[in-house]
Formats: structure tokens, C-alpha cells, sequence
């Protein structure tokens, strides 16, 4: 475990201390490295136990997938922004990177504590980096907005979640989740211990986003800069599905009942936000959207309660987390040559830039969970654990796929095909740096339809 | 012992004077003021003030109070504009209209259009005489003006707002009356024909016929007329404006006064196809600076609209049209400049009547009737030599008593006896390459659109205009109309595109 957090907080002053001329360099290059180290995590000891050093930072099947998709993330990140972030004076251009650095420490932390109210602190404190991201490097005013929504709603769910937990260490005496797995079934009578359960539960709703709570959603991955919305799509609303599938051992006979309008909602959502999708005139928007959708079919899977919800949602939120990030390099590369993001007027690029359309193709599909591509496994393991659950879910997961697929198209007809527009026929060419950018947000996509048992979570069947 | 009780009962009073509440201790800290009102009074009078000052001060803050605690300018654009409109006149409020009216879905783009003044002062469009006709030598322009035409008699289907007061333009279909002398009579028949093939209602009228026609004409010297029938005549050009703007603003385009100071562009060279290297550029703010102010907003924008008028040659210079080296296409600029034009309003009892087209003499006076009071509004261009200076729109009268009024009385005997009661001066925003509009996208500036230049038919054409640069910038290419004859490549190769009958 130290031997990825020591590299990443060096990281620091790497940025710190460099020349500028080779500022963007070392640190994706250090970046790489660390992500590559943390590759030797894939190898666990035992099949579905911890393998720890100590008693506080612990890895295990389920934290496992998304510590490196973390790590991975950041000289992603740290590749998309180059761009754009380099007109600025150095010391903002540090600073920003250090930002970053600051996101994945704590991301690290939460996603490898043991203790739960270790998981709790790092979870607020992924908040504030994100929020200066939003903030200070956003594009338009909404961003003040967008910035606000998305602190008050995720800090309005983990109030309840701080409460739960003192509670929770109160009755166990300890919250670390090694032991928290051997505990006896807890007995619920009162109403109290039902808002106990929905304490626990909401913050990592709000943070998944279940729709009805999700409004914070599209206005941050609009208004954030490309690494504010890959960290944000890839990364962070995966925090509240590792935080649900740590925490629902613990609420076990309750969720049988309680859970029924949840998964109703996540349900319901995706198709509404698919449906949303296909109204959208930012082509931002659309992606968040899409996010929103196939999050809530990663709440549905992990509210069943079963082995294959849990290992179709964990492989969907991997997924995702790579083909959603890709999504939003390319609507960046789009964004940072016209200077807008509406679909009406970036159209017909195929002409002008055709590679980067080969990239959008395979985004696209991947989005739409074309076989044999990860995203189609998580999403047809949670569709049959929640056929398993009721039948008539099937009624609302597979017309989620089809609208699913429908936007999915869209996006790509809207942007690659069709007119191309007067005025963005002298667009500069494509850089080597966003071709490589997409293709590492690609490549383990299709190197884990070869082995996808090393996302499959401890449910391992 | 009785003198004891009564000693008793004697000091019973003076204790309950001392205990008499108005004589407390603590108010002999508050002793009576001049008024008569105690001082603790006015201690709480302050402390009530106080305290209501606090609560209106957190009545303010509160949500649905404008208070903020950054002092934002009133009227600043929005940081982040898809399409910015330069210029508010009609042909501006016009490519607004239509782009909203084409984005398919709502909110599709986000149309901000700056205009530097609220008063419309000196934008021509609000001083212009208001024609429109069909009679003109280049097919597109007939299309153009028939198209609006077509408009404007629909107006309230296109521009009606829900539980506003319908729009009326107060179109007179009164008609255009060209005059011809010899020389010019086979142009006249050229331009017939043209006109008639492209859809226009226009007739030739021989001397006779225009005799017969209008008795009050002094028909000296005319060989042949060209009256138009039908979609001609003259309309109040602020009603257009207005209503273009009204429906334009309900549909959600932004807009703001403002001038724009400046262009930041990023420019980027790249080898065009015989291998040599252009630069090509693209704007991406607008700094628009605030009225009567040094403050300015960059708006961050995808495509800019020069719809400017007649300053649009200035407009294009900012974004470094016009500034390359010699003899090179980054050296066209956009030619369009102001020129002075008068127009006199003269009273004549016994005039021409209601049936009084807007006639346009050879010698290039024009005259038209406005209103039923008699009054008429008249005018002339001049040559090139006597152009009247633009820094102001001071009108000149001898102007008229030298140059307007002895054409004007000879082809008018009425108009003998007429007297100049008022007078205005609107500018052109004159093409000094060929007095057509400039319409489509700039070859090396790939995201400003023009549509200038039209050098005083530009009110008339606007609805059209502004449709065609819609679907030039949504849609790729013109759909309706062809107007590919106006871009500005004819700039470059110098290939000028004239019009035969400039009023």
C-alpha cells in the first residue's frame, strides 16, 4: 500500500519542484508509473478475504478493480488537460495538477480503508478538491451553481450517513469493515432503526446518483474542466457504489422490504434519463445523462442483494468509469476547437477529423454495451439478478437498454455524420497526445474482455 | 404612642413616594429632555432603528431579493454565447429570429446579439425610407426581396406573439415607378425580363401608358417605365425592427448594448492545396465594452455574425480583416463604409394622390407619398464627388434647394409649390466594391459570418437575409436560396457582382 501512496503524494513535489518545461511530462510519466504499480494489487492471496499490511489500508476483490482504475485515471487526467490548462501562469498550472494529485490520495485512502469512518472522512474529503476543480476552472457562470448543487446535496446525504455511524460504533464498538463482515445480525423493530437504514443508504444514493437526487449531476460534469469531469464520472460516483456494497452486509433483513422503492426509482430512472438523453442540445449534457442511466441500473444491482447484482454492478461501474471518461475526452476534443458545445453546430466530423471518429465509434458502442465488450456483462448480470428479483423488471431494463442504444446512436450520428457545417471545416488536425489519451481509456476496456474475472468482485462465480 | 403612629403614618406617603415606580433609581439615569421626552427613549429609538436595519439588511439577502454580495454590472452579456450577432439593426435582429426559429429543439443554440445603441440614433435601419421592391438586375436580389416580401404580408404568422397586439407594418402596396429615358430603355427591357423570370410582378409602361396612368407625371423625356404590381411598395422599417426584436427576445435570444471593442482569435497556419500556407483563424471571444464605461465582457463564443452596417468594415478590421500583407486574401477587407444619404419630408396640398408609387426617376430622384396629409418624402443620391461627410447626420438643405428640388419639380410640376418641412439623414452602409451585399462566411476567418453591404436594400431584404445566413450556419448550406453569388470570394478575385439599378 505504501508503495503507491508514498509515489503519490511525491507527486507533490514533483509538481512543485519541476521546470516548467517538463512540468506535464514527469507528472504523467510519474503518474503512469504509479498506475502500472498498482497493477500487483490484481494479485490476491486469498480468493475473497483482505490482503493487508496493516491493520488500517487493506485491499480486497471488490476495492481492488476500482483503486486501479483510480490510479489509472491520473495521468489520464493529467494527459486531457494539458491543453487548456496550459495558457495559465505556471503557478495556477501546478496548483491544478497538485489538485488533482490531492483527489487521488484521498480517493485512494477511501477506497483501501478498513474502517468505516475513515471511508466517511475520505469520501468528504474528496469533496473539496472537486469543488475547487468545478469552481475555479470551469468554464461558464453556471459553474457557481453547478459547484453549489453538488456540495450541498452530497453533504445533506452524508449527514445522516456521520449519524448512522456513530451509531453503528456505539452498538458494535468497532466499524472496521474486516470484522464488521463477521457480525451477527443486528435486530430491527423500530421505526428508528428503518431511518437508521435509510441514514446508511443516502449519502451513497446521492452520490450514485439515484434519480430524483441526481440534479447535482448534470450541472457538475457540465460545468467542470475534462479532468474535473473525468475524475468526477469515472471515479466518484463509483465511491457511493463501493460505499452501498460495503455497508448493506450490515443491513441485511431490513433491505428486503425497504429497498423495494429504491430499486424502483434506479429502475424508473433509466428510463427517463435515457429519454432525457435524447433531448439534449449539449453534447456535455448527453454524457452526464447517459451517466446518470447507467448508474441506476448499478443501484438496482446492488439494492438485490445478490451475488450476481453485486458482480454485475461492480463490473458496470469499472466500465463505465473507462467508457464514460472516454466519452468526455472526446466531447473535449471537440469543445476545445469550436469553443462550443452544442450538437447543432459541431456536426458532420467524420470529414474533418476521421480518426477521431473511429474513437467515437468504438466510445459509442462500448456505451450502448455492444458484446463482448465489459459494459454488456455487468449490465446483463444486474438485468437477470433483477429479473431474479421481479419479473416485471425486465419490462423497464430492457427498454432502458434500447433507449440505451438509441441515444448512444445518436450521439454518434449527431456528431460524426450528416452536413458538416461551414465554419468548422479548418479545424487543426488531431494530436498524437488525444489519440493516445483515447486509446488508454480503450485498451483496458477490451484487455478486460479477456479476463474479466478480475473484475467480477469477491461474488466470484 | 399616637404621636408615634402618626409619625408613622406621615412617612407612610414619602415611602410610597420613594417607591413610586416614575422615580425609580434607574431612570434617574434618563433624566427629562428639552422636548419632555425621557433619553431612554431615544436609547431605544436607536436600538429599534438598529435592529430594523439588520433585518432588512438579512430581508435582502434572503432568496428572491436581488442582493448579491458581488456587485454585478446590470446589462452584462453572458460569458458563453454560441452565436454572437454584431449589430442590432434589422438584418441582425433578423438571422436572431431565424436561427432560433431553425434550431429544431429549444435552447438548441444560444444567440446573444450586441447592440452599441439602445436609441437606434444613428442605425440605418430606422432611417431608412422604408421601400421595397423587386425591380433590381441580379436574379438574387429579386428572389431576396420577393422572399421578404412574401414575409412581410404574413408577418403575423412568422412574428406574432401570443397576447401581444398583432404586428403592423403599415405596408403601402403602392408600387416602384422607374423611369427610363432612350439610354436607358434597353436596360429597363433587360431587367424586365429578368425580373419576370424570376418570379416578380413588375410591367412595362410606354410613354403613353404612364401618362394615362399618372396624369400628375411630367412624362418629358421618359421612353419606357417599369411599374411593379404586386409585393411593392414602402412599410415602416421600425415596425420590422421591433417586431423582429419582440419575437426574437420571446424565443429566448439574449441580448445586450454593448460595443464590441475587439476580437481574440487564436490563428493557426495550414498548406492550402498548390502547397503554400495560409493562416487561419478563429475567433474565440468578443469584447464587448460596457455603454458610457471601461468595463468590458469577453463572451466566449463559437460563431460571430457581422451584421453591423455600416460600421462592419471596422468590425472585420478587428478580427484582422483587411490587415495582411499585400495582395493576399488576409488583405481584402470587407469595403463596406457609411455614406450620407438625406431624405427631405416636403408638404404639397395639391400633390400626387393615394395612388402615388414610389417613383425613381432616371436622374436617380426618387419621391414617395407618406401618409394622407399630403406631406411626401424625397431624395437623391449624389455622385461621388459631393459625398456629404459621415461624421454626423447633419441633413444639408441646399442639398435640396440645388440638387433635389429642380429635378423633382420638373418631373413633378406639383411639386413647384412644395415646402421642405422637415428633413433626416440615415447612413448607407455602401459596398464600395459593387453596392450588393456580402453574404457567407470569410475564406480565412472561419467562424465570422457578414451580412453587410447592402448598400440601401438591406431593410428590404433583411427577412430573406436573414433566413439564408440561418441556414448557412445550421444547416451547411443555403436550402431556399441560392446566394452563393454574394460571398465574399468575389472580393478576392475582384469580380464584382453589380446591381444596374442603384437608388
Amino acid at each position: 500500500m505504501l508503495k503507491i501512496l508514498i509515489p503519490t503524494l511525491m507527486l507533490i513535489p514533483t509538481t512543485w519542484l519541476i521546470p516548467k518545461k517538463w512540468l506535464w511530462t514527469t507528472t504523467t510519466s510519474q503518474s503512469l508509473i504509479i498506475a502500472l504499480i498498482s497493477l500487483l494489487w490484481l494479485k490476491w492471496d486469498s480468493e475473497i478475504g483482505w490482503s493487508s499490511s496493516n491493520i488500517y489500508l487493506a485491499t480486497d476483490p471488490l476495492s481492488t478493480p476500482l483503486l486501479i482504475l483510480t490510479c489509472w485515471l491520473l495521468p489520464l487526467m493529467i494527459l486531457a488537460s494539458q491543453n487548456h490548462i496550459s495558457p495559465e501562469p505556471i503557478n495556477r498550472q501546478r496548483s491544478y495538477i497538485t489538485l488533482l494529485i490531492l483527489l487521488q490520495f484521498f480517493l485512494i485512502l477511501a477506497f483501501s480503508a478498513t474502517e468505516m469512518i475513515m471511508f466517511y472522512i475520505m469520501f468528504e474529503a474528496t469533496l473539496i478538491p472537486t469543488l475547487i476543480i468545478i469552481t475555479r476552472w470551469g468554464n461558464q457562470t453556471e459553474r457557481l451553481n453547478a459547484g453549489t448543487y453538488f456540495l450541498f446535496y452530497t453533504l445533506t446525504g452524508s449527514l445522516p450517513l456521520l449519524v448512522a455511524l456513530l451509531l453503528l460504533q456505539k452498538d458494535l464498538g468497532s466499524l472496521s469493515m474486516l470484522t464488521m463482515q463477521f457480525t451477527k445480525p443486528m435486530t430491527f423493530i423500530s421505526w428508528s432503526d428503518k431511518i437508521w437504514w435509510a441514514g446508511c443508504l443516502l449519502a451513497f444514493l446521492v452520490k450514485m446518483p439515484l434519480y430524483g437526487i441526481h440534479l447535482w449531476l448534470p450541472k457538475a460534469h457540465v460545468e467542470a474542466p475534462i479532468a474535473g469531469s473525468m475524475v468526477l464520472a469515472a471515479v466518484l460516483l463509483k465511491l457511493g457504489g463501493y460505499g452501498m456494497m460495503r455497508i448493506t452486509s450490515l443491513l441485511d433483513p431490513l433491505t428486503k422490504e425497504l429497498s423495494y422503492p429504491f430499486i424502483v426509482m434506479a429502475l424508473w430512472g433509466i428510463i427517463m434519463t435515457g429519454s432525457i438523453c435524447l433531448r439534449q442540445t449539449d453534447l456535455k449534457s448527453l454524457i452526464a445523462y447517459s451517466s446518470v442511466s447507467h448508474m441506476g441500473l448499478v443501484v438496482a444491482g446492488i439494492l438485490t442483494q445478490t451475488p450476481w447484482g453485486f458482480t454485475g454492478a461492480i463490473i458496470l461501474m469499472i466500465a463505465h468509469g473507462l467508457v464514460s471518461s472516454a466519452l468526455f475526452c472526446l466531447a473535449n476534443t471537440n469543445y476545445e476547437r469550436t469553443h462550443n458545445r452544442t450538437l447543432l453546430l459541431t456536426r458532420g466530423m467524420q470529414i474533418i477529423l476521421p480518426l477521431m471518429t473511429t474513437w467515437w465509434f468504438m466510445a459509442n458502442l462500448a456505451n450502448l454495451a455492444l458484446p463482448p465488450i465489459p459494459n454488456l456483462m455487468g449490465e446483463l448480470f444486474i438485468i437477470v439478478s433483477t429479473f431474479n428479483w421481479s419479473y416485471w423488471t425486465i419490462l423497464l431494463t430492457g427498454l432502458g437498454t434500447l433507449i440505451t442504444a438509441s441515444y448512444s446512436l445518436y450521439m454518434f450520428l449527431m456528431t460524426q455524420r450528416g452536413p458538416t457545417p461551414t465554419h468548422i471545416i479548418t479545424l487543426y488536425p488531431s494530436h498524437s497526445r488525444e489519440h493516445l489519451l483515447m486509446a488508454l481509456h480503450l485498451l483496458p476496456i477490451l484487455m478486460l474482455m479477456s479476463k474479466p474475472e478480475l473484475v467480477w468482485g469477491w461474488c466470484y462465480c | 404612642m399616637w404621636s408615634a403612629w402618626r409619625g408613622i403614618t406621615e412617612t407612610i406617603p414619602s415611602l410610597t413616594i420613594r417607591l413610586d415606580p416614575s422615580r425609580l433609581s434607574a431612570l434617574s439615569r434618563f433624566p427629562r429632555t428639552a422636548s419632555g421626552t425621557r433619553a431612554y427613549s431615544s436609547f431605544f429609538q436607536d436600538l429599534e432603528a438598529q435592529l430594523e436595519a439588520m433585518r432588512r439588511k438579512a430581508a435582502k439577502a434572503m432568496p428572491g431579493s436581488d442582493w448579491t454580495p458581488v456587485e454585478l454590472t446590470p446589462g452584462l452579456p453572458p460569458e458563453h454565447a454560441d452565436i454572437v450577432i454584431v449589430g442590432g439593426g434589422v438584418v441582425g435582429w433578423s438571422v436572431a429570429y431565424w436561427l432560433k426559429k431553425k434550431e429544431r429543439i429549444r435552447g438548441g443554440v444560444r444567440v446573444l446579439v450586441v447592440e452599441k445603441d439602445p436609441t437606434y440614433s444613428q442605425a440605418s435601419t430606422v432611417l431608412s425610407a422604408g421601400g421595397i421592391r423587386q425591380q433590381f438586375s441580379l436574379p438574387e436580389n429579386v428572389h431576396l426581396s420577393l422572399a421578404s416580401a412574401d414575409f412581410m404580408r404574413n408577418i403575423n404568422e412568422h412574428l406574432g406573439v401570443l397576447n401581444e397586439d398583432p404586428v403592423d407594418l403599415q405596408f403601402n402596396h403602392s408600387g416602384y415607378l422607374f423611369l427610363a429615358s432612350e439610354k436607358g430603355a434597353g436596360v429597363m427591357e433587360e431587367n424586365y425580363k429578368i425580373q419576370r423570370d424570376a418570379g416578380a410582378k413588375v410591367t412595362l409602361l410606354s410613354q403613353t401608358k404612364v401618362k394615362e396612368k399618372f396624369p400628375w407625371l411630367n412624362t418629358d423625356g421618359v421612353a419606357l417605365a417599369s411599374y411593379g404590381l404586386e409585393n411593392e411598395g414602402w412599410f415602416d422599417p421600425w415596425s420590422l425592427l421591433n417586431a423582429f426584436r419582440r419575437k426574437a427576445l420571446s424565443m429566448g435570444v439574449y441580448q445586450c448594448f454593448g460595443e464590441v471593442t475587439g476580437f481574440r482569435y487564436s490563428s493557426h497556419s495550414m498548406p492550402i492545396n498548390d502547397g503554400d500556407r495560409r493562416a487561419f483563424s478563429r475567433i474565440r471571444f468578443v469584447n464587448v465594452r460596457m455603454p458610457n464605461s471601461l468595463e468590458y465582457q469577453p463572451v466566449e463564443c463559437g460563431i460571430v455574425v457581422n451584421t453591423a452596417g455600416a460600421s462592419s468594415g471596422k468590425v472585420a478590421e478587428l478580427a484582422g480583416i483587411g490587415l495582411g500583407p499585400k495582395d493576399t486574401l488576409a488583405a481584402v477587407p470587407v469595403p463596406v463604409e457609411p455614406r450620407k444619404r438625406y431624405v427631405y419630408v416636403i408638404n404639397c396640398p395639391d400633390g400626387p394622390g393615394l395612388d402615388t408609387p414610389f417613383m425613381i426617376d432616371y436622374s436617380g430622384v426618387y419621391c414617395r407619398r407618406e401618409g394622407l396629409g399630403g406631406n411626401y418624402i424625397a431624395g437623391l443620391s449624389p455622385e461621388e464627388e459631393e459625398e456629404p461627410d459621415t461624421r454626423d447626420l447633419e441633413v444639408d438643405y441646399n442639398f435640396f434647394q440645388d440638387r433635389v428640388w429642380p429635378l423633382l419639380a420638373h418631373r413633378i410640376p406639383a411639386f413647384e409649390c412644395a415646402k421642405v418641412t422637415s428633413a433626416w439623414a440615415g447612413y448607407y452602409d455602401y459596398n464600395t466594391f459593387d453596392q450588393n451585399g456580402i453574404l457567407g462566411l470569410h475564406p480565412l476567418v472561419n467562424n465570422m459570418y457578414f451580412a453587410t453591404g447592402f448598400s440601401g436594400h438591406g431593410l428590404q431584404q433583411s427577412p430573406a437575409v436573414g433566413r439564408a445566413l440561418a441556414e448557412l450556419i445550421l444547416d451547411g448550406s443555403f436550402r431556399t436560396l441560392d446566394l452563393s453569388a454574394l460571398g465574399f470570394m468575389r472580393l478576392y478575385h475582384q469580380q464584382p457582382v453589380l446591381e444596374k439599378n442603384i437608388v
